[in-house]
This record gives structure tokens, C-alpha cells and sequence, in this order.
């Protein structure tokens, strides 16, 4: 089940509620996150960039979005719904997600659950909310955008998502591809071959096919630590919120970094403080994309400044821990000098260059064995698993020349006129000119399958004053095999 | 941590900072290829890095040797000249360290606007030009490779075992001065710097 409330940036007490406001994110290009009706009216959207609404209303008011007072003030509305159902996920500010499942039968049937939810929610926040039911959290949030008054329940999630615009998906550059395809619905998204898809979109393309086909990002747990969390225990209650603030930093960033040396990226961590009294306070934080430790500090600082301004925590924090609860398969692994904030980006940088060229144009190698260097790269796409090597690297490969390596390869063999005096290369020609040969080794004989009728041939290294060729001789013709650049 | 994601250099060799370009000029045989694989050895220990391959040519056993993990190192393979500045661009919005082959013909102003978003990202960009030369000011520092000379070959003994290569630099990288610098390559290990040669062109300092 999801609840939002679209208009909770909003519900703070500098918004006036007599004339046009909209309230913008703090991004370098602000954004419309939310408006009230008489913006509506005048046609701002959510979206909408700041300059572009302000003219629509003029008179209105803007404000900058403020999270953390937002997270306090849903504090009352996330523990309203965790009385009646424990592991309530906060996405955002105004936007939760709980799994209904396990308590319909204790309350009697769905109906009634969704009911009583629904009631603390308006208890807790006021009207204003929405309600969604679905199969899986994406459905869910979709259909709480569908709901008005009366939660609205999905029965099958692929046919609900089927008629959803695929604006939906949130991935601007993505779905401006998909639309100029004349993909215009998760439907049309959801019909297409999968392997087309991936084939096409890379794993960008995968994962908004599964989306749309309402599977949902799937968690694979990969290997992990017994005990991925992290603790913190105060011998003097933490009281001051700039202790607070410290200590959240602190701590986000011991479990990012612990979760790095794992090769481990967060999707969900619970948040779980110990009062002086002996109270404890827990609340799980969800994010679509995985978490970075700037966002996860952040998370954490406003669940910690809710409680104590809330309910309060009785004598001040004395123990802090910070657990992974969804621990994504996707993440790559991470090297202890990585930035988990700068991997994401990178692949996400790498991901529009594959949805720009095709996946067959982003690649990695690994090594294996071979006679040529053609032979002993094993290509694959990026972001696809790579493949078990055809030949082992380590055997003894007769036939191939030592290193180094040349730097390029031609992906044929390119031909290269060679005079040769006495078995002796003495010059080549390079563009348009004759270079003497200044020096040479070889030949290493590569033999050739002989059963499939190919020829044997010679390797040489080649020096001129333009620099060094690795050559092939065959049938009397010397080809360029690779350049030593 | 933060040194290590600031240090894309390692101390005495040829270096690549961050949001500064670095022209690589020649022709293929001189060695600038294996010279900008070693400069993204130090930024691939810290993430990956990016080759934008136009011609369809480079060989990743070459990286490997040089330095840079499998696990890091993506090849983007891209000749069309006219998208190329598109992928460019979006490579060097995430990519710390980026090798790309110029294709001929592509304008001086995306050059520009490329250094430009290279510095912007504060990701280091080595440019290679197919044909020609790089116009005056996209490059930090601009080396031209002036000559090549190997060893180990020995009238059809031996084999290939290292190199020496004549580079000439400038650019503001080094002061506006133009310099001849010597550097060694044995293959097994990084490109190193072993001199700094005083020759310059004739009406320039020397460096």
C-alpha cells in the first residue's frame, strides 16, 4: 500500500492559503514539487520549471522546498500507520509505502485493513491524502496518483500500468527515446520482446520493461557480511541536535563505507535509535535508486529530529544503529577508494551512451588465451555478466608473440607492402612513403589448423623510425596485425 | 578517501588532473596510445574510465598492461562523426577520465564546448585527433610525439622490450613554454618520465 500526499510540501505555516503558491525543489534548476489549487487554476504543473510557473502566477507565492521540516511533520502520519502495521517504509516526505499482506487477516479482510488505514491517516494528517493498492510499490504509487478520496485498489498490476503514460518511468532521456519510437504507454512498453528490449536499451531498457510489466525492481541479495549494520553507542545521551546532526553523518557514513568494501548498494535502511529510558524508535527508509551516503545522512538527521521533536526521545540518544534492509544484487562491486555516489553516476553516464548507441557499442573485455591478439579478448556489452573465457589465458599457447601487447588492432588484418631481401624485411611502405627497416625480430611461427585447411603463417615486430608493426606473413603477403601505438 | 578520489596522478609519471584536457598529437607507431592508457591507470583505481573508440582499433590487452583493471576499463565504439560530440558529451557527464578518439572533421567550437563540460564535471579528457592537429587552447597540455625509438629487436632475434619516446609539450599546463620531454616504456610497467631534454625550438626558453 502506498499513501502520498501531493500537497504535503505545502502544509507548512508560510504557505498562504488565500492566494497562488507553489513550492520548488533545490535543484540548480528549480522545479515545481507542489502547488496549491489556485496555481492549478492559473496552469502550473508539477515539473514545471520555477521561472516558467512564477509568470503563470503572478502575485503567488514560492517557497524552497524544506525536507526536513516536511519529514517531522510526517512523522505523525508514518507512526499513525505503524500502530496498525508494522515495516512502514518512508520514501519521502509525504510519501510512504507498507506491506499489507501479512496483516488482512488479522484485521478482519482487505476492506477492512484499507479502512482502518485510511482513518489514522486522516486522524493523523487531515484530508488530502491518497491511498493506492497494489501488487508491488511502483503500482502501488501509481494508483495512490489515480486515487481520490477512496483508495484506489489494483487487482492486476500489468493492466493497470498498461494504460499509464510512460512519462511514468521518470527517465527523461529513456522515455523521450521511447516516445520518439511511438512507445507512448507502459503497455506499449510492457508488449514489446524483452530481449528486444535489452537487446535495444541495455539494462536501462530492462529495468523499465520490468516495470511495466509490474515486476518491480527485484532485490537479490548477494554474499553479504552476517551483519551488515552498523552501531553506535553514546556514554553521554546525545541532547544537543547538532550532536544529533554529527552523529547521523558519522554513522551513514561507516555503513556506506562498509557497505563499499562489500560490494553492497542500499535500497532500504532502518533507522533505529535507543533513548536514555530505555525507548527505542525504528523507521525504514526506502529509496528507489540506491542509496548514497549524502542521502542516506540526510534520512537519517530527519528521522532523528522528528522523533525528538515529536514524541521525544526521553533523556537524549544513547545508542544509534543503522541496518540494510534491501540489499540490492545490482550494485557492482566496489573497490575500498570508490565513491558509491560517483559509480552510480558513472553508470549512469555509461547507460545513456548505450540507449544512444546501442548496446553492442558500450563493451568490456577480459582476458583469455590465444595465438593473436583478436584471440585473446573475450568481448561482452557492458552491464551484462561476462561470460565464461572460451580459452584459458594461463596455458602455454605455441605460436603467439611475447609482449608487450600492441596498443591497436585492426579488426582485419590490413595490408602492408614489405620488401624483403633475403627472408630479411628491409623496407615497409606507411602511407605514402618507404621507411627503412630499422630493426626486426621473429619470425614465431603460428601453425594452422591444418584440418581446416588454414595456412601457417610468421609473426614479425617490425621497427621503423615511424614506430613498430606487428606483422603476419602468409601466402607471400605481409599484413598489419597490430600497431605498437 | 578523499585523497584517493582527488589523486588521479601518480607521483612521477605523466599525469592527468581533474577537468583539465590533454592532447595527445601523431600519428599511430609513436606510442601516444599506450601513453594515455598509462595516464587512466590512476583514475581507474578509483572508478571507471572510458575509451571512445572511433576507429574500432584499440586493443584492451594494451590497457591491462598498463595499469587499468578489466573491471574498469569501457570501450565506446562510436565512428559516426556526427553523433560523436553527443556521446562525448554524455560520457563526460559521469566519467571521471576519458581517452577519445577525435574523428576528422569535428568542429573546433565542440572541441571547445567538450573542454568546457570537461572542466565543468571536473573529469580529465585526453583528446586524440585521427587527422591533425588540436586548435590552440583546448588542451591544458598538448604532446606531440616527436620520435620513437625501440629496443630489444636484434635482426630477427630478441623482441620488442621498450621504448623511448621525443615528445614536445605545451600549452598552460607547462607555462606557455614549450618543452621537449623524454619518456620511457618498458611495457611491464607505467610510462615514465627520465628527462627533461633543454632543447626547444629555436626564439623560444628553454624549459
Amino acid at each position: 500500500m502506498c499513501v502520498w500526499f501531493p500537497d504535503w510540501p505545502l502544509r507548512r505555516p508560510d504557505a498562504p492559503p488565500d492566494r497562488a503558491c507553489l513550492v520548488v525543489d533545490g535543484s540548480a534548476t528549480p522545479r515545481v514539487v507542489a502547488f496549491n489549487q489556485y496555481a492549478g487554476e492559473a496552469g502550473v504543473r508539477l515539473g514545471m520549471r520555477r521561472p516558467e510557473a512564477e509568470v503563470l502566477c503572478p502575485g503567488g507565492t514560492t517557497l524552497e522546498q524544506d525536507y526536513a521540516t516536511e519529514s517531522l511533520v510526517f512523522e505523525s502520519v508514518a507512526g499513525a500507520v505503524e500502530e496498525l502495521v508494522p515495516r512502514v517504509e518512508v520514501a519521502d516526505p509525504g510519501l510512504l509505502f507498507v506491506p499489507i499482506d501479512g496483516a488482512i487477516r488479522y484485521y478482519g479482510g482487505e476492506p477492512a485493513l484499507i479502512d482502518n488505514l485510511a482513518r489514522a491517516v486522516r486522524e493523523a494528517a487531515g484530508a488530502g491524502g491518497r491511498i493506492g493498492v497494489a501488487g508491488g510499490p511502483f503500482a502501488a504509487r501509481w494508483a495512490a496518483a489515480s486515487a481520490g478520496a477512496e483508495p484506489y485498489i489494483v487487482d492486476d498490476d500489468r493492466q493497470f500500468l498498461a494504460s499509464l503514460d510512460i512519462d511514468v518511468l521518470g527517465k527523461e532521456e529513456l522515455v523521450a527515446t521511447f516516445r520518439w519510437l511511438g512507445i507512448g504507454t507502459l503497455g506499449a512498453l510492457a508488449s514489446l520482446p524483452r530481449p528486444a528490449v535489452l537487446s535495444r536499451f541495455g539494462q536501462a531498457g530492462l529495468h523499465a520493461h520490468r516495470l511495466a510489466s509490474g515486476e518491480d525492481r527485484r532485490p537479490e541479495p548477494r554474499a553479504i557480511p552476517d551483519d551488515p549494520s552498523v552501531t553506535e553507542h553514546f556514554e553521554e545521551p546525545l541532547v544537543l541536535l547538532e550532536q544529533v546532526g554529527f552523529a547521523a553523518r558519522a554513522l551513514s557514513h561507516r555503513l556506506m563505507e562498509a557497505m563499499g568494501e562489500s560490494g553492497i548498494a542500499p535500497h532500504r535502511v532502518e533507522v533505529s535509535a535507543r533513548a536514555a529510558d530505555g525507548t527505542a524508535r525504528t523507521r525504514v527508509w526506502r529509496s528507489a535508486d540506491s542509496f548514497t551516503e549524502k542521502a542516506l545522512a540526510e534520512r537519517v538527521w530527519w528521522q532523528l529530529r522528528a522523533w525528538n521533536e515529536s514524541a521525544g526521545i526521553p533523556g537524549g540518544i544513547v545508542q544509534l544503529r543503522l541496518a540494510p534492509a534491501d540489499l540490492s544484487g545490482e550494485g557492482r562491486q566496489l573497490t575500498l577508494l570508490e565513491d558509491v555516489a560517483a559509480r552510480i553516476e558513472a553508470e549512469r553516464a555509461v547507460a545513456r551512451v548505450q540507449a544512444l548507441l546501442g548496446p553492442d557499442a558500450v563493451l568490456e573485455g577480459r582476458s583469455q588465451g590465444g595465438r593473436d591478439p583478436i584471440e585473446q579478448v573475450r568481448w561482452h556489452r557492458w552491464g551484462d555478466d561476462p561470460p565464461a573465457v572460451e580459452r584459458d589465458p594461463r596455458a602455454p599457447w605455441p605460436g603467439s608473440t611475447p609482449g608487450p601487447s600492441p596498443a591497436l588492432v585492426p579488426p582485419e588484418p590490413q595490408l602492408l607492402e614489405v620488401e624483403w631481401d633475403g627472408g630479411m624485411p628491409s623496407r615497409v611502405r606507411l602511407r605514402s612513403r618507404w621507411e627503412p627497416v630499422l630493426n626486426w625480430a621473429g619470425p614465431w611461427r603460428k601453425l594452422g589448423r591444418w584440418w581446416r585447411g588454414e595456412p601457417h603463417v610468421d609473426r614479425y615486430q617490425i621497427v621503423t623510425s615511424a614506430g613498430a608493426l606487428l606483422c603476419e606473413l602468409r601466402h607471400g603477403q605481409t599484413f598489419v596485425i597490430g600497431v605498437y601505438d | 578517501m578523499e585523497n584517493a578520489r582527488n589523486a588521479l596522478s601518480l607521483p612521477g609519471h605523466l599525469t592527468l588532473e581533474p577537468g583539465k584536457v590533454v592532447g595527445l598529437v601523431g600519428p599511430p607507431g609513436l606510442g601516444l596510445t599506450r601513453i594515455g592508457l598509462s595516464m587512466l591507470a590512476g583514475p581507474a583505481q578509483v572508478g571507471p574510465v572510458v575509451y571512445l573508440d572511433v576507429r574500432g582499433w584499440v586493443n584492451p590487452l594494451a590497457a591491462w598492461e598498463a595499469g587499468i583493471s578489466p573491471e574498469q576499463l569501457v570501450i565506446v565504439r562510436c565512428s559516426d562523426r556526427l553523433l560523436w560530440p553527443k556521446v562525448a558529451a554524455a560520457v563526460l557527464e559521469g566519467i571521471r577520465a576519458v581517452y577519445a578518439e577525435v574523428p576528422t572533421g569535428v568542429r573546433e567550437s565542440v572541441l571547445r564546448r567538450l573542454a568546457a563540460l570537461a572542466r565543468s564535471r571536473r573529469s580529465a579528457l585526453l583528446l586524440r585527433p585521427l587527422g591533425g592537429d588540436l586548435p590552440t587552447g583546448v588542451a591544458y597540455v598538448r604532446f606531440q610525439g616527436r620520435e620513437v625509438a625501440w629496443e630489444g629487436p636484434d635482426v630477427g632475434h630478441g623482441r620488442l622490450v621498450g621504448r623511448r619516446l621525443v615528445l614536445e609539450a605545451s600549452g598552460k599546463g607547462v607555462s606557455g613554454i614549450e618543452r621537449v620531454i623524454e619518456v620511457e616504456d618498458d611495457g611491464a610497467d607505467v610510462v615514465r618520465m627520465v628527462s627533461r631534454l633543454a632543447a626547444a625550438p629555436a626564439g623560444r626558453a628553454a624549459g
